[in-house]
């Protein structure tokens, strides 16, 4: 229960820093000089002491969005695989109610930007729905497939599962399960083929456009919900697609997680530099090469069981 | 190990048939020649073939390395026009690639309990033979259906090493001749286009 608790904790703790390390690594890619990685906690002791202002035209949605923004996904937080052997986790919980959660948490962000009564946010708003209707299919299928190899729906069996004799005779299926899920965790946290995080151009920004209006303690929370979002998202992909060093003692556990996690975002880091951001319509295009990996994991391990 | 690989090798036929530029075709036709020669020779190893584990080698040196690079350069200086977007539209190739893949999973079914051994490589190797043939039938310039070529050659490839323990070392040989041959008269393909 100890080691449960203290997962938590770190994984609170580190959520910022990994969104640092990304924009820090970028720059230095860029050759520019990059900011501290621990710019994020700086940045939000900033917002807290900021004044909020909310415009005329908005409702008391926006006063309680940015909150209902981050709940689901700190109830997440609570339902992640475990990353030592036999520490405490909540075993009844399926992939399904975790992607609910999440889509519970998008929604309220898109009614916060459709609130703020200027027209950027309908505009993020309807682009995030667009995304956001389209990760679904794939995610409820890659998750499936993943099921179906660890012989387990709930994640956190599951992952013990495959932590402890790991299926090597559905190594092909795996690894296409895992693309399709790596896609999938660059579109819902607004990464670069999807959605730039960094630029304000109007032409561009999906998330950026929803909380234009947002400042104060209310952007603090929605940066800290981003910040979550990208650990719970990397957290899954390292403890089902890497599930590796699990059954290591406590300190050594936890640390080639931690690892794993920093591997995860330096990949994101790589991917972003070198690659452009898509236009808004052939976004699709990409989330549906996700949607042929998942189904083609499910083909090859249904038919070939390979 | 072998699964893993063959994975990679039919991961990298699935992002080609979406991509709609000439230099990543390139660098995923090298990347898919990585993955077979690894493949082939991890079975060399398996089967302690050494014939396979020279073949494997030749595979990486000559498909991974020099063939992608000798096409690139040509492509470059005949100025190959660098956008080549597929004719069939991606979202009605969502729907189509996993059918055909479906349809070649289970028409191998039959011929993969004749052979006994290996039975899904057969199955896997014998759907990107007809992922290739979708890249040839989805482009129209010269030097994608080029690159479908060289996919369908390392699909065949596939197919020889896993479903007979490799073929003759005499065979294999030929073929890699008959590969350089064709990239030979790629080049003079090229210069037609460039001239057109």
């Amino acid at each position: 229960m100890i080691l449960y608790i203290f997962t938590i904790l770190l994984l609170l703790i580190i959520a910022p820093l990994l969104i640092g390390m990304i924009k820090s690594l970028k720059m230095f890619l860029l050759y520019k000089k990059p900011v501290s990685i621990f710019q994020p906690y700086a940045t939000f002791n900033k917002l807290l002491i900021k004044e909020v202002i909310i415009s005329h035209e908005s409702s008391i949605i926006t006063r309680i969005a940015p909150l209902l923004v981050l709940s689901p996904l700190l109830i997440v937080l609570l339902f992640l695989p475990p990353v030592v052997h036999g520490a405490y986790y909540i075993g009844f919980v399926d992939a399904f109610t975790i992607i609910g959660l999440i889509s519970l948490s998008t929604f309220f962000l898109m009614l916060l930007g459709l609130d703020s009564g200027n027209a950027f946010g309908g505009m993020g708003s309807s682009r995030e729905a667009f995304i956001a209707s389209l990760v679904e299919p794939a995610m409820v299928l890659t998750i499936f497939s993943v099921g179906l190899m660890a012989k387990d729906l709930g994640v956190g069996n599951a992952s013990i599962n495959l932590a402890t004799h790991f299926p090597i005779e559905h190594a092909s299926s795996f690894l296409f399960a895992g693309i399709s899920f790596f896609i999938l965790l660059l579109a819902e946290n607004g990464r670069l083929p999807i959605d730039n995080p960094e630029t304000h151009l109007e032409l561009t920004m999906v998330h950026e456009a929803m909380i234009l209006d947002i400042s104060g303690l209310y952007l603090a929370i929605i940066e800290m919900a981003v910040s979550i979002k990208f650990i719970v998202f990397a957290s899954l992909f390292v403890t089902l697609f890497m599930p590796y060093g699990v059954n290591l003692i406590a300190p050594l556990a936890i640390l080639v997680f931690v690892a794993k996690l920093i591997l995860v975002s330096v990949v994101v880091a790589l991917i972003e530099v070198n690659g452009a951001k898509l236009r808004l319509f052939k976004v699709p295009n990409l989330l549906g090469i996700s949607i042929v990996f998942a189904f083609l994991s499910l083909i090859t391990f249904y038919v070939l069981g390979a | 190990m072998i699964d893993f690989f063959i994975g990679l090798f039919m991961a990298s036929f699935l992002i080609v048939l979406f991509s709609g530029r000439l230099y990543r075709l390139i660098f995923w036709y090298a990347f898919n020649s990585l993955a077979l020669g690894v493949i082939t020779i991890l079975v060399g190893v398996e089967h302690i073939d050494n014939a396979l584990v020279i073949s494997g080698g030749l595979t990486l040196i000559l498909k991974a390395g020099v063939i992608p690079f000798v096409l690139k350069n040509i492509s470059q200086r005949f100025n190959l026009i660098r956008e080549i977007n597929p004719t069939v539209p991606i979202h009605y190739s969502i729907i189509l690639i996993p059918a055909i893949i479906i349809f070649t999973l289970y028409l191998a079914e039959p011929m993969s309990s004749m052979i006994g051994v290996n039975s899904n490589y057969i199955a896997i190797s014998i759907s990107s033979f007809f992922l290739a043939l979708i890249l040839m039938i989805e482009h129209k310039s010269v030097a994608p259906k080029i690159i479908a070529f060289l996919m369908m050659e390392n699909a065949l490839f596939l197919l020889g090493t896993t479903a007979t323990k490799g073929m003759p070392m005499f065979v294999e040989l030929g073929i890699f001749f008959d590969v350089m041959m064709a990239i030979v008269i790629i080049n003079l393909l090229f210069k037609e286009e460039h001239v057109k």
